[in-house]
């Protein structure tokens, strides 16, 4: 569905993005994720032919990006990561304005807006002035502006940022209705790991303007090498004598276990200190491999608050 | 349907922008009929503006009395008597201590000196004090009044001493005092055949501020513009293959059925609410076609200021700030808050140099001046060259930024 070869884009000397080279299948629900500065917003915003590449070749349902922008733009569409409307407009207004830029009219225009309503259970506010809204309520009115023009490719650059559990939870179901049965595909960033691993089907990792990783979530997150320990909410104290061993990598409610020289000593150790904290196991998973660790391990834990202007 | 849908998204924007509507209608429709009224009696033949003037009256005799009378005549002084032993000094410090502009004193010999033409003293009859804040032109006026009316008195005087010797010479006496009166006629003159028309305050009034008004239009446009940028709007929209031509034809066109309905809105306060407080009601002129030019003018212009303002502020602060200084630099320096005509010459040469100045003047044509079309094509030609370039300026600035 999308093909990017030898992907460049630099500003004022310094490179934003270098020798990008991805391959979204159509359908497919790919999770971009990267720190700060990575380049994810620059990736999209080039798809999205918001800005232009300085070199490379991408295509996109068959249509080479350069010539013919304009049919791959009406196939398209991008739900930035900032609330992108008019927020002294309804919901309602907002939808019919943004749906008449897409060309709809009449009925089709009506039928549209009814579906991106209901897609964003609006239905009880869609008349109020969007900056009575909660941030959720923004949210899901952001996301139902993307759907207006039934895209085959849907953009979503942190579509849940700053939002409730409950409408982060309603979008993401929301993405997964969509493209289970419209099959569209959706391009999706986020900072939120947990997230990724939820909702796409395949992940790239980018790091300093390049694809550090790409592939299935199944493959990347299969290692034969690891087990995952689930168990119930784990006291601090618990915690912090698990996480003084190395070969470990320990969360409130998991512990994952590299399958390295000490796996049998490492392996003891968790359940024995678990056994002394009085923590109950709920699941053992061979075979599985935590996608923040991988993450941190190939983008390393640098900070990177100084770098997100052009990300 | 695109550009209705853009025109019903703009509207309420507007209509919700509590500050745009206090802007563009409110602020202009107010300006306009606290200007109508102030001024109206400078413009007025019925004129009750008049400036008050102290008078101490010595005169042993009558004629002062008579001299006092018709100097008020001429409706611009009102004489405010003291006791006539008051001394010179105590009315020089009423004059300052009471705001006055002039004080005079009619000398005792005054009556004397009328009657008797070939009388000659040294003690002049009318002593004038002036406070310095007055203006000259002011100053020349009251003399020049004083003086003729003066001589007037003098004269008749004579004529009437040397009566018997006209009547026997066949003059008649009350035609040679009347010869005296002025002979100068005024007349307005207009660019086409016109009913005599006087011009009127709200004449005056209606066209600079809803110029000035219509130049504001970068509050709206920039706080939109700003915001569509800041909440990536813009971007949004670049995505669905909105072009920049596209965007700002798209913010053109609205505003200027706003500025429009502003065009309508102020000269129906005119016609209609102005009449309503007392003032004058405006008369539009003749030429329906030479105003709709003008006002696009003036819109086209206006929009393409704001738009490049928007476009290089990045907070609605800065544009709001930038925009708002360069409308009141721009009006003053216009002749919208100060009419030109009082301005000094080179201060007249600089005022070409605002746009609103050459908007003022193309509604000037057509309200004042009777004009046409052909009447309002240079200052239109102006205004429209003069917004192009700023919307070329503009397209520039937005190409620079990455995310329009």
């Amino acid at each position: 569905m999308i093909s990017i070869k030898h992907l460049y884009k630099s500003y004022h000397g310094k490179s934003i993005l270098y020798d990008i080279q991805l391959s979204v299948r159509r359908g497919s629900i790919m999770g971009l994720l990267g720190p700060n500065g990575a380049g994810k917003t620059t990736l999209i915003s080039i798809l999205t032919g918001i800005i232009e590449k300085d070199d490379g070749e991408i295509t996109i349902g068959g249509l080479d990006l350069e010539r013919e922008m304009g049919r791959i733009q009406s196939l398209c569409s991008y739900v930035p990561q900032t609330l992108a409307f008019y927020t002294r407009l309804s919901a309602f207004e907002n939808l019919e304005y943004f749906g008449s830029l897409w060309g709809l009219k009449g009925k089709k225009l009506k039928e549209r807006m009814a579906f991106c309503i209901d897609a964003g259970s609006m239905e009880a506010f869609v008349h109020k002035r969007v900056d009575t809204f909660s941030g959720g309520m923004k949210r899901r009115l952001n996301l139902a502006i993307g759907l207006l023009n039934e895209p085959d490719i849907l953009y979503l650059d942190e579509p849940t940022v700053g939002v409730d559990a409950q409408s982060r939870n309603y979008i993401l179901e929301t993405i997964r209705k969509i493209n289970r049965e419209r099959g569209t595909t959706v391009i999706y960033t986020s900072h939120y790991m947990d997230e990724i691993e939820q909702v796409a089907d395949e992940i790239a990792v980018i790091d300093e303007g390049r694809i550090v990783l790409h592939g299935s979530k199944q493959a990347l997150l299969t290692h034969a090498d690891a087990v995952l320990i689930s168990v119930e909410p784990m006291t601090e104290a618990a915690v912090g004598v698990l996480r003084q061993r190395g070969g470990l990598q320990v969360k409130a409610d998991n512990v994952h276990v590299e399958r390295d020289e000490r796996f049998n000593e490492n392996m003891a150790a968790v359940f024995a200190v678990l056994h002394d904290h009085g923590v109950r196991v709920k699941d053992i998973v061979f075979g599985h491999r935590n996608l923040e660790a991988l993450f941190l391990k190939l983008t390393s834990s640098r900070l990177r608050d100084d770098e997100g202007q052009n990300g | 349907m695109k550009l209705l849908y853009t025109l019903k998204k703009e509207f309420l924007l507007i209509t919700r922008d509590i500050h745009a509507v206090t802007v563009l209608f409110i602020m202009p429709a107010v300006f306009i009929m606290i200007m109508s009224l102030a001024m109206r009696d400078l413009f007025e033949l019925n004129n009750t503006v008049h400036i008050d003037v102290l008078a101490v009256n010595r005169d042993a005799g009558k004629k002062s009395g008579e001299f006092l009378k018709a100097i008020e005549e001429l409706r611009t002084f009102k004489f405010h008597l003291l006791e006539k032993d008051v001394a010179t000094e105590k009315v020089k410090e009423q004059m300052l201590s009471r705001d006055y502009k002039f004080a005079l004193v009619i000398g005792e010999n005054f009556s004397a000196i009328v009657e008797d033409i070939e009388k000659e003293e040294d003690q002049k009859p009318l002593a004038l004090f002036v406070n310095p804040a007055v203006n000259l032109q002011t100053q020349m006026i009251l003399t020049n009044a004083l003086d003729g009316r003066l001589a007037k008195l003098r004269k008749d005087a004579f004529i009437d001493r040397i009566g018997e010797v006209l009547a026997a010479a066949g003059i008649d006496e009350k035609k040679l005092k009347a010869a005296e009166e002025s002979r100068v006629e005024v007349q307005y003159v207009y660019k086409e055949a016109r009913a005599a028309k006087v011009p009127s305050a709200v004449q005056q009034s209606v066209p600079a501020w809803l110029v000035f008004s219509m130049f504001f239009i970068v509050i709206p446009i920039s706080n939109t513009f700003i915001s569509e940028r800041g909440q990536g709007t813009l971007m949004r929209l670049k995505s669905m293959n909105v072009s920049r031509v596209a965007l700002i034809i798209g913010k053109m066109v609205p505003y200027l059925f706003v500025n429009a309905i502003q065009v309508i809105l102020m000269i129906a306060i005119g016609v209609y609410a102005v009449p309503l407080l007392g003032g004058t009601p405006l008369t539009v002129g003749d030429s329906l076609g030479g105003l709709a030019l003008i006002a696009a003018s003036v819109s086209f212009s206006a929009i393409s200021v704001a738009l490049l303002i928007a476009s290089l502020a990045r907070t609605t602060e800065q544009a709001t700030t930038i925009g708002g200084v360069l409308n009141i630099i721009f009006g003053a320096l216009g002749g919208i808050m100060v009419p030109k005509f009082v301005m000094p010459g080179f201060m007249q040469e600089i005022a070409h140099l605002s746009p609103m100045s050459w908007g003022l003047e193309g509604f000037l044509d057509i309200f004042l001046r009777n004009g046409n079309v052909s009447d309002v094509l240079p200052e239109s030609l102006s205004l429209l060259i003069f917004g192009t370039a700023m919307l070329i300026c503009t397209m520039i600035a937005l190409k620079k930024q990455r995310e329009v």
